[in-house]
């Protein structure tokens, strides 16, 4: 039977609407099927003043058979077949006639019992009761109060309609009370009118000028555009993030094109678009990849007919354009060099000190970056613009849109004419933002970036704050990600601790934390960062285990490590070489360290397998060094032979403990070298599950 | 339509709704939120319905008269009811109507725009109504002032006049807009946003003002010891101005505002607290 149910409220910001109607999705199917009634599908739907969902589901819950065991047979009838007293008993217990009760058996015996059919609820009844815990229940990422009403949600809630099968289905949440009736679009046909199916309601909305499908909304804003731009061969400067919030913003999309004066074109590009985009919502133009002095904006209207909206945007775009100059004029005014003094009146963070002293620590961090990447001749540069990145902080644009900082500098360093590798590194020290967002193309700014990020890290973790799952202020996983992703991609050899190491020395005496306890968080942080980011990547769950548990002091090794165990675990020899590598550690868990006597091997296949070790440890080492794991992988697979024999001739718990121990301690030197590789342990395969079951 | 006249509209429109029609707050304020007739009747569980206009100082926002749409003094109109309607946000969009905005024609919107006071201890929740790209009223449930938690909840809706009327008067510089038929705002205001400015930015005696700030802020808790709260809130408010004078000399380290917004907002709360108490609710 039909479902619908609309929470009609006033403006919700988008990001609620997506999580209000997936909670509600979630919610009513739950109560669904724990009350066993069949859903036969549900939808939901939405606009920035409904939440809406759309279901099919049967008319009411199964009916259930119950079978209620009483005593056993013995004891509830007595030798002439009459019930005794127990069986009375249990059947008045059960508001049943003695004459229903039947014999059953059971794995304990024999016992009487009942069968009774409950009949179940209709749906109608199960979504009465249980609908205004649901919608009370929805939370969102701040919730607030309206009127006299003791309940909290996203925006205040101004009417609720809902039909069950073409009828009301009557509930109330405090005042509001649920009834057939809904309205259209608030300023272009906003009365109410009644509905009586969800046909009537899509029909309806229709009508009033309400698109209720997202994706419907979508695709008019888009073929407007397209309609808008054709003729001028010019592009929209793709902006998805802008885009999905407009199709939430507004119930009835008008697209209109609307230009500004030329001159403003000066302006760098950063600046128009975030002075379109966060001031009015409003998209770039672009013509083969230039901006043109045009922009696009999406209106909740029915059209623009008189140009009134299209002439208004333009007046408030202007007005904001020659702010927007204003400021990029007088930040030119004042030198960056000059303006950095102003950096010790910016606080960083209230325990970690001012941006003068970050910036002092990322010249520190940059240059010993420089050092140890075989960049020394960036370093003047780097050290350059660790000096000046942070200093647009103190510029009025940056003050103006947040959104710019470094970037910001980035312009003005290159308007001041410093090298290219100075502002580029500012102009990108900040990226990548987000997960998906592009790396800093230049080396100096992928440093700066790495610099930066580090020293915050170590910072806030030095000053006590931890991540938890809810809970990262600071953004600590946003830069974990980001200094990975960058020594991924630029195959930066780098050791992890000395990293460590530096950036907490940068800070003196200002942690809390000690040393230790900072390096500790830090560690196990960042290898959850790169399990997520390997797992993200598609590697199995256990080869990044196996991969990280080499360690990854050197991050990128890490990475290189996983490859050769992701190649290793398409080839024939896998399974064997995994298991081999197994038994060794299985023989040797839990036993000291032995010393090793070359001349105590008496048996040919240890000696064997000793020369051969010889020969691959010394190989094997030197690739691993050089970071060639997958050559050293084959030369380590080369034990294969030689350790099968040796498992299968000599017997290493010998009754001669000199030669017992020798062997082991063979056994512990080929571990520690595998070891080096991978932690093979971690790794399942499928002859270890058969061999266990066995 | 002039700016004097959209503010006797309002006033009427408002009026009608309902609302007391208050004058004026006479002290510096940087918003109409600040004044006694928004944010004592807020406290409490008693009705309350209010208009008024609101001179609003904000030293850091002059640019010396040059700017066509930034001043260091601008003018709201401040709609505050409570408990809020359920039909509070149709009867805002009939206000606009009732200006003679023909709003089929145009384009409003209600962005999500949370509105925060941390100096007087004060946020809620809502939206900059935007109506053809520009942003003409703040549109707010408040949820505290004070440091209290407000219930019932009231409305707050704050017209910015000046846009308002460059809006009503397709006009893209504010010095241009009639303040009446014969007074234009240029007339009316020039001088002023010339002379303060300089005063704001470049003359006024940081040492003075942080003797002034000093004096305000122990004669304010001076008054909540003896439980004269509005002259103590009076204080409070003059604190605030001091404060953004000492901000516009860039007199005022990072570290330093988040001390003194602290400061302000911990007597204001110590207010807010000792009115709710006489009111028989915390």
């Amino acid at each position: 039977m039909e479902f619908l149910l609309e929470i009609n409220t006033e403006e919700m910001p988008a990001s609620h609407i997506k999580t209000g109607l997936s909670q509600l999705k979630e919610k009513i199917e739950k109560e669904l099927s724990s009350n066993r009634i069949p859903c036969h599908s549900l939808e939901t739907l939405g606009t920035c003043r409904r939440l809406v969902v759309v279901g099919d589901f049967a008319p009411g819950e199964e009916d259930r058979e119950e079978i209620i065991i009483g005593p056993p047979k013995a004891a509830a009838y007595a030798a002439d077949g009459s019930p005794t007293q127990a069986a009375i008993g249990f059947a008045r217990s059960q508001n049943a006639e003695v004459g229903r009760l039947e014999v059953m058996s059971t794995p304990r015996g024999e016992y009487v019992g009942l069968k009774k059919t409950t009949k179940g609820r209709p749906t109608h009844e199960v979504l009465a009761a249980a609908l205004p815990a649901i919608i009370t229940s929805l939370s969102f990422p701040k919730m607030m109060k309206w009127g006299e009403v003791n309940l909290r949600f996203s925006r205040p809630i101004r009417g609720i309609l809902c039909l069950w099968g073409g009828k009301v289905l009557s509930f109330s949440i405090e005042t509001i009370r649920a009834g057939g009736l809904t309205s259209g679009h608030k300023l272009h046909s906003p009365q109410s009118f009644k509905v009586g199916s969800v046909h009537e309601y899509r029909a309806g909305l229709k009508k009033n000028r309400v698109i209720l499908q997202a994706d419907e909304r979508k695709s008019i804003i888009l073929s407007q555009i397209e309609k808008r731009l054709r003729p001028l061969e010019a592009q929209l400067y793709p902006d998805e993030e802008l885009l999905d919030k407009l199709i939430y913003d507004v119930e009835y999309p008008h697209v209109f094109l609307g230009e500004f004066p030329e001159e403003f074109l000066r302006l760098p590009l950063e600046v128009l678009s975030v002075a379109m985009r966060e001031g009015q919502k409003l998209f770039s133009v672009v013509r083969e990849g230039r901006q043109v002095p045009l922009f696009l904006g999406v209106a909740d209207a029915l059209g623009d007919r008189k140009s009134l909206i299209r002439r208004g945007n333009e007046r408030v775009l202007r007005a904001r354009l020659e702010d927007a100059r204003f400021f990029w004029q007088q930040d030119l005014k004042v030198p960056l060099a000059q303006r950095a003094a102003g950096l010790g009146r910016v606080v960083f963070q209230e325990k970690l000190g001012d941006y003068a002293d970050k910036s002092g620590r990322l010249k520190q961090l940059v240059a010993y970056l420089c050092d140890k990447l075989d960049e020394k001749k960036h370093r003047k540069d780097a050290v350059q613009a660790a000096e000046l990145c942070k200093v647009d902080l103190l510029t009025d644009m940056v003050r103006e849109f947040p959104s710019l900082q470094g970037r910001m500098g980035g312009l003005y360093a290159r308007e001041e004419r410093y090298p290219s590798t100075v502002s580029q590194a500012i102009y990108e020290h900040y990226q990548p933002a987000g997960l998906d967002d592009p790396l800093p193309s230049s080396n100096v700014g992928a440093l700066l970036s790495l610099a930066d990020r580090i020293d915050s890290i170590v910072g806030v973790v030095g000053i006590g704050v931890q991540v938890t799952g809810s809970s990262d202020p600071f953004g600590l996983r946003r830069h974990a990600n980001g200094i990975c992703r960058i020594i991924l991609d630029r195959k930066l050899l780098l050791s992890f601790d000395h990293l460590l190491d530096k950036a907490i020395s940068a800070y003196g005496d200002m942690l809390e934390k000690s040393k230790q306890e900072v390096v500790e968080y830090c560690r196990a942080f960042f290898r959850q960062r790169l399990r997520f980011i390997y797992e993200q990547q598609g590697y199995r769950y256990d080869l990044v285990e196996a991969a990280l548990g080499a360690g990854m002091d050197q991050v990128y090794f890490s990475y290189l490590r996983l490859k050769a165990l992701d190649a290793l675990q398409r080839s024939p020899h896998f399974e064997p070489f995994i298991l081999m590598a197994k038994r060794v550690n299985n023989i040797l868990r839990g036993l000291p360290h032995f010393d090793l006597n070359p001349d105590l091997f008496s048996e040919e296949e240890e000696q064997e397998l000793w020369s051969s070790f010889c020969i691959i440890r010394e190989n094997g080492l030197g690739l691993m060094s050089q970071g060639e794991f997958i050559k050293a992988q084959n030369m380590l697979l080369k034990l294969a032979a030689p350790l099968s024999d040796f498992f299968g001739k000599v017997l290493v718990m010998a009754e001669d403990r000199r030669v017992r121990q020798n062997r082991l301690a063979l056994l512990q030197a080929i571990s520690e070298l595998l070891m080096g590789m991978a932690d093979f342990s971690q790794v399942v395969v499928e002859g270890e599950k058969k061999g266990k079951e066995s | 339509m002039s700016l004097q006249n959209l503010i006797l509209s309002l006033q009427k429109y408002w009026s009608d709704q309902g609302c007391y029609l208050a004058e004026s707050y006479d002290l510096e304020v940087g918003a109409g939120t600040m004044t006694p007739d928004t944010f004592f009747r807020v406290l409490d569980r008693r009705p309350w319905r209010v208009g008024y206009v609101q001179p609003s100082r904000r030293p850091n926002d002059g640019r010396f008269g040059e700017n066509p749409h930034r001043v260091q003094k601008h003018h709201q109109y401040q709609v505050i009811i409570k408990p809020s309607p359920s039909d509070i946000q149709k009867v805002y969009i009939d206000s606009l109507a009732y200006l003679g905005i023909d709003l089929a024609v145009h384009d409003l919107r209600f962005d999500e725009d949370d509105w925060e006071s941390p100096t007087i201890g004060a946020w809620g929740v809502g939206w900059q109504v935007v109506l053809d790209g520009l942003e003409i009223t703040q549109f707010t449930y408040f949820q505290q002032a004070g440091g209290v938690e407000l219930f019932p909840v009231p409305v707050e809706i704050t017209y910015g006049l000046e846009r308002l009327e460059m809006f009503l008067e397709g006009k893209d510089n504010m010095f241009d807009l009639d303040w009446s038929g014969d007074v234009s705002y240029r007339d009316l205001r020039l001088r002023e946003e010339q002379e303060f400015s300089e005063y704001n930015f470049n003359l006024a005696d940081i040492d003075r003002l942080k003797k002034s700030f000093a004096l305000a802020e122990a004669e304010a808790s001076m008054l909540i010891d003896r439980g004269l709260l509005l002259p103590a809130y009076d204080m409070c408010l003059k604190c605030s101005h001091l404060f953004n004078l000492l901000d516009a000399r860039g007199a005022v380290s990072v570290t330093e505002r988040v001390k003194t917004i602290g400061q302000i907002r911990s007597l204001v709360v110590r207010v807010a607290q000792k009115y709710c108490a006489e009111q028989g609710r915390t």
